[in-house]
């Protein structure tokens, strides 16, 4: 099946996710058949439903909202171009890329970017700014019924509180970025592909 | 565009391009040499290091995280095949290498195509440094470009070969480089992190890769070393997941933990850590007294102790007889009395009674230690990073959630434990934000304590009053049901009691959960003291009777021993030999205090379990089982309303578990099996009470987070531990061991065992010495000595504080700078950009969406006051005409980060006075 799958990817087209992505090419064609398996509809992309598939995913309280980043915006299907893409942020960062990040502009996989994939699963209507209806959203997603709505309204409150610095009473990237600040994102947005 | 600035810009641009191109100019390289040259080699290398990275991250999660993740991105291939079918496709997989050289090639390409404009710069400059450099690399390139086109996909082996020596030869050139590089390194006019920096990289590099050039043997020496290299790596990581998994009960506290909170869990904990030391304590004693006794000493019914009496051995084998641990029990090697005082046993000559009391002189000895060792560990954890919690709420938020769960259980538990962590932050929060009427709360706090106080010393003298009245009714006869057991009713009362009073009163205080915790195991604990009081008082007393009783009976003994011997030449006259040896069924015995002692703890150990478990059996088990199935048919709510489920009980639970350690270690110098005992007991409580916890409790009302170190239950460990060690020291230095039970019967102490070693087993000379240690001079300035390094060793303490504290406040000093530096890479990248536009030649890929753009741009608007000292220090040594360069010198951290391009490329809406020529020409 790997084998065959790969066969389908043109060469081409792994150069440019290559120089895209940064992945290497057995990595590609690993994710491509990898892709190719999850694709049930056969027809070269991915609905939602085929990422419902996954466990991690379904058991996931923010698995919608991460299915959601792999779609651009007002699409239902996404090419394997679009998958890596998503992907990449989750490369880890190398060593020797650290000082080529300088040179050639921010990779995907680079602390912002993570962060700013990060951010758009709790920025549900991508207007870059966390607002208060969101978090509680995201929080009933993540604790269910266990904690009273009124809690939960503190919590968000408590959450915006602690990061917002500019009084708008909305999270914005910035500002999430900050409260990330000590968070090692580099290594925990991070997945090892296979090489 | 004014000229002269451009063409300073330039300069400085160019000045700067060298000092970060050297490195970066390695870095290729290096990418280079593990891209292509060694794909191999490369990929493991690389494979090692982010396989290293993510160990350190993933330690914590369970193993099976690391499979789900294994699993979910990994496509088909596992990690085995990635790690060990590199050889293999070494040899075998052609193609695909061919490929992945290809990519590296292309990577070639690309970085000479920058790296040519680079050198341009540097022509233009005129200091050409690296250039000749270059060239020859390029060339080298080219060459092998040459040599590769020719070939596609299908590569001979022959060409493998070809390419490989023109890259050895490259590979040889790096690697000399890099070692003139670090002979060099002091010439240049670096910044020292920065020199050693590329140090550290470049004698890396040469390690690494020196091996390689070696052909034949030298390179398979290297292949072999890789291969070590991976292979140790991969056991490392093995060992750290068998490691991992080998800790006993993880799973099951974790569950606990996800639904009742940490505060549960930190009693199971609190057990699991004491069935650690009990099973050592066990080893050690099993080990060294029983197991060598059973193996080696005198078998059953050889010898009077060893027998159980006449008068006894009809019932000796009835149930009850021996529930109560008399008859064939107390008999036996579980008990002080059965030990025989042979100085050496069996073929080994094992010292037994000198095991016996260096085991039980050990036992506390391990104890301390591991105690104290405990805390020190703790209290280290909690100064590690229990500071600054700003965005308590805001990390829970963002970053609770695992997602490597893969599995449906594990994500109930996420789910839980999610919900309880949220619960303990709330619980936090509102003791935070209560501060309203601090002088009535001191006032009823003070209060509270009066009177616990007051209830502590009444149930003291009440103890003092009821064990007084005891004595005397221990002189008297026909005393009623109720005298005779007065104590222990009004023991059992006051332990049920008191904390129901503690607690009602502890409500006053309005404490924090965790804190009032704490309070109230403290109160136990002085109540259950007098409990301890009463029953080692009781203790005492019949000890001083049994020895008492022991000095009419041995002189019985031996004037049985003599008479019957006396009897026997009466009785028979014409025997001359040596009478037939009494049956030792027969002989009087002493009453045997120490047994006595130890029979009294092991029912007590005992009594203790069976209330402990039928507690939980009944009021946990039962309870819920009533409330969940009677509520069917019932008048009320019975979840919700007054029975309810029960909560787990954390200060009972850890006190019980405290008392009966102490009973533990008073009993196992006098009842060794005691030992055993106690572990059966902790590993059967481990699993039922997690069970009963699980099955039958609800979390608590106010859920709280414990506090990270379980010190405070250490802290009483070793309260009792250290009151423990009293009694049982008292005994061994000071009352004399019965005359014929217990390895120590017939001398006058039982530690003379040691100088009985001391004289007989050890060479002359170190008797002598040790009398001397034992002299008074020298043990007051031993003494003097100990108290002078404990003086010492606490000032060094506080001096390692003070540097702590010191250190502290640097970091968070480092933060800061790091800070601002993070928050300047943004505007260094997007000048970059600018840069990197007008480059002729340009093949990287498509500037990261335009939204980001405008984030940073809001971004540094929004930080451009903070940023300011970390723009300086960027700018330090390139900007001398600006003013802010100089304004903090001190923050070169950003300097070793590729500072060149900072110089034109100034911060918008802040026009420095060289460089205020509005926007990059990016747009041109």
């Amino acid at each position: 099946m790997g084998s065959r799958a790969s066969s389908l990817l043109r060469e081409e087209d792994i150069d440019e996710i290559k120089k895209e992505t940064g992945f290497s090419h057995s990595q590609i064609t690993r994710l491509y058949s990898r892709f190719h398996s999850l694709d049930k509809g056969e027809n070269g992309a991915l609905s939602r439903e085929d990422f419902q598939r996954i466990p991690e995913l379904a058991i996931n309280p923010l698995g919608d909202r991460i299915i959601n980043a792999f779609f651009p915006e007002g699409e239902d299907q996404v090419n394997f171009r679009g998958f890596m893409r998503t992907l990449a942020h989750f490369r880890p960062v190398e060593d020797n890329e650290k000082n080529k990040d300088m040179i050639s502009g921010e990779p995907l996989n680079s602390r912002t970017n993570k962060l700013h994939f990060a951010f758009q699963l709790y920025d549900l209507d991508r207007d870059d700014k966390i607002s208060r209806d969101e978090l509680l959203q995201v929080l009933r997603m993540m604790v269910g019924v266990n904690i009273s709505d009124e809690q939960l309204g503190s919590i968000a409150d408590r959450t915006i509180q602690e990061a917002d610095t500019n009084g708008d009473m909305c999270i914005s990237f910035s500002e999430f970025t900050k409260v990330l600040e000590k968070v090692d994102v580099e290594q925990k947005m991070s997945i090892r592909f296979l090489h | 565009m004014p000229k002269k600035s451009d063409t300073a810009r330039k300069l400085e641009d160019v000045g700067i391009e060298i000092d970060g191109d050297v490195e970066s100019a390695e870095e290729d390289k290096k990418a280079k040499g593990k891209g292509a040259k060694k794909p191999a080699a490369g990929k493991r290398g690389k494979a090692a290091a982010s396989e290293d990275g993510e160990d350190e991250d993933e330690d914590d999660e369970p193993p099976r995280g690391r499979r789900a993740a294994k699993k979910k991105k990994a496509a088909q291939a596992d990690e085995e095949e990635s790690d060990d079918d590199i050889p293999q496709r070494r040899c075998a997989g052609n193609r695909r290498r061919g490929k992945v050289r290809e990519s590296g090639r292309d990577g070639d390409n690309e970085k000479s195509g920058r790296k040519n404009k680079k050198g341009g710069k540097k022509k233009k400059d005129g200091k050409g440094k690296g250039k000749d450099k270059e060239n020859d690399k390029d060339s080298d390139k080219d060459e092998k470009k040459k040599k590769n086109s020719s070939g596609d996909d299908s590569k001979s082996d022959e060409e493998e070969e070809s390419m490989s020596e023109g890259e050895m030869a490259k590979l040889m050139e790096e690697v000399e480089e890099k070692k003139k590089l670090i002979a060099n390194i002091r010439n240049k006019p670096w910044r020292m992190r920065r020199r050693l920096k590329v140090l550290k990289e470049a004698q890396q590099f040469v390690d690494k890769f020196e091996g390689a050039l070696g052909k034949g043997k030298g390179r398979k020496l290297y292949a072999y070393k890789v291969m070590m290299m991976k292979k140790w790596i991969k056991f490392q990581r093995d060992f750290e997941n068998f490691r991992t998994s080998c800790i006993p009960w993880e799973r099951k506290i974790k569950e606990v933990e996800s639904h009742f909170g940490s505060s549960v869990a930190s009693y199971f904990i609190f057990l699991r850590w004491m069935y650690g030391m009990n099973l050592v304590l066990f080893s050690l004693t099993f080990g060294l007294v029983v197991i060598p006794e059973v193996l080696m000493g005198l078998p059953y019914g050889s010898i009077p102790r060893k027998t159980v009496p006449r008068a006894e051995q009809a019932t000796a084998m009835d149930y009850s007889v021996l529930t109560d641990f008399n008859g064939y029990c107390k008999y036996s090697v579980l008990f002080y009395g059965y030990y025989n005082n042979q100085r050496t046993i069996g073929l080994l000559k094992f010292r037994l009674p000198l095991s016996y009391l260096l085991v039980g002189i050990g036992t506390f000895g391990y104890s301390l230690m591991v105690v104290i060792r405990t805390m020190a560990k703790n209290a280290d954890v909690g100064g590690g990073d229990g500071e600054d919690n700003e965005f308590t709420f805001a990390w829970k938020m963002f970053t609770s959630w695992d997602y490597l769960i893969g599995n449906a259980e594990t994500a109930d538990n996420k789910y839980a434990s999610i919900t309880t962590s949220f619960k303990e932050s709330i619980v936090d929060e509102q003791e935070n934000q209560k501060d309203e009427n601090i002088h009535l709360r001191r006032f009823l706090r003070v209060l509270a304590n009066f009177l616990i106080t007051c209830t502590l010393g009444g149930s003291g003298y009440l103890i003092y009053f009821v064990v007084k009245r005891s004595q005397e009714f221990a002189n008297m006869d026909n005393l009623s049901w109720y005298e005779k057991n007065e104590l222990e009713i009004i023991m059992s009362l006051l332990g049920l009691v008191g904390p129901m009073l503690f607690e009602t009163i502890a409500e006053l205080e309005e404490y924090h959960p965790r804190i009032a915790l704490k309070w109230q195991l403290g109160r136990i604990f002085a109540l259950f003291l007098g409990n301890l009081y009463t029953f080692l008082l009781a203790l005492f007393d019949e000890v001083n009777s049994k020895l008492e009783e022991e000095d009419s009976i041995k002189n019985a003994s031996l004037w049985f021993v003599k008479e019957y011997y006396a009897n026997y030449s009466a009785n028979n006259p014409n025997d001359t030999g040596t009478p037939p040896p009494i049956d030792p069924a027969d002989i009087i015995r002493g009453p045997c205090w120490e047994t006595t002692v130890g029979i009294e703890f092991v029912k007590l150990t005992i009594s203790d379990i069976q209330v402990t478990y039928l507690t939980i059996l009944i009021g946990d088990f039962l309870r819920a089982f009533i409330v969940r199935f009677l509520n069917y048919c019932w008048c009320w709510d019975l979840e919700a309303g007054w029975p309810s489920y029960g909560e787990f009980d954390i200060s009972g639970n850890v006190l019980g578990l405290v008392f009966n350690q102490g009973m533990i270690w008073m009993g196992a110098f006098y009842a060794p099996g005691l030992l055993g005992i106690n572990v059966l007991r902790l590993l059967s409580s481990m699993y039922y009470q997690c069970w009963a916890v699980m099955a039958c409790n609800v979390p608590h009302e106010r859920v709280f987070k414990a506090s990270k170190s379980n010190n405070f239950y250490m802290g009483l460990l070793l309260l009792i531990l250290f009151l423990s060690l009293l009694p049982v020291v008292y005994t061994i230095m000071s009352l004399p061991p019965s005359f014929d039970c217990g390895p120590f019967s017939g001398k006058e102490r039982m530690f003379d065992v040691i100088m009985e070693t001391i004289d007989l087993d050890l060479p002359a000379f170190m008797g002598t010495l040790f009398g001397y240690v034992a002299n008074p001079g020298l043990i007051i300035p031993a003494v003097l000595l100990m108290v002078l390094a404990i003086y010492y060793l606490n000032s060094v303490s506080e001096a390692y504080q003070n540097a702590n504290m010191e250190l502290k406040k640097k970091m968070q000093l480092a933060r800061d700078e790091e800070k601002n530096r993070r928050n300047n890479k943004d505007s260094t990248n997007q000048v970059m950009k600018d840069l990197e536009d007008l480059l002729p030649n340009n093949s990287r890929p498509p500037p990261s969406p335009p939204e980001n753009r405008a984030e940073k741009k809001h971004d540094q608007g929004g930080k451009s006051p903070k940023v300011k000292p970390g723009t300086a220090g960027g700018g330090v040594h390139l900007q001398k005409d600006v003013s802010l360069a100089s304004a903090n010198p001190s923050a070169r951290g950003p300097v070793t980060r590729a500072p060149g391009p900072r110089g034109p490329g100034p911060l918008p809406g802040q026009p420095g006075p060289g460089r205020g020529q509005g926007p990059p020409p990016r747009r041109q």
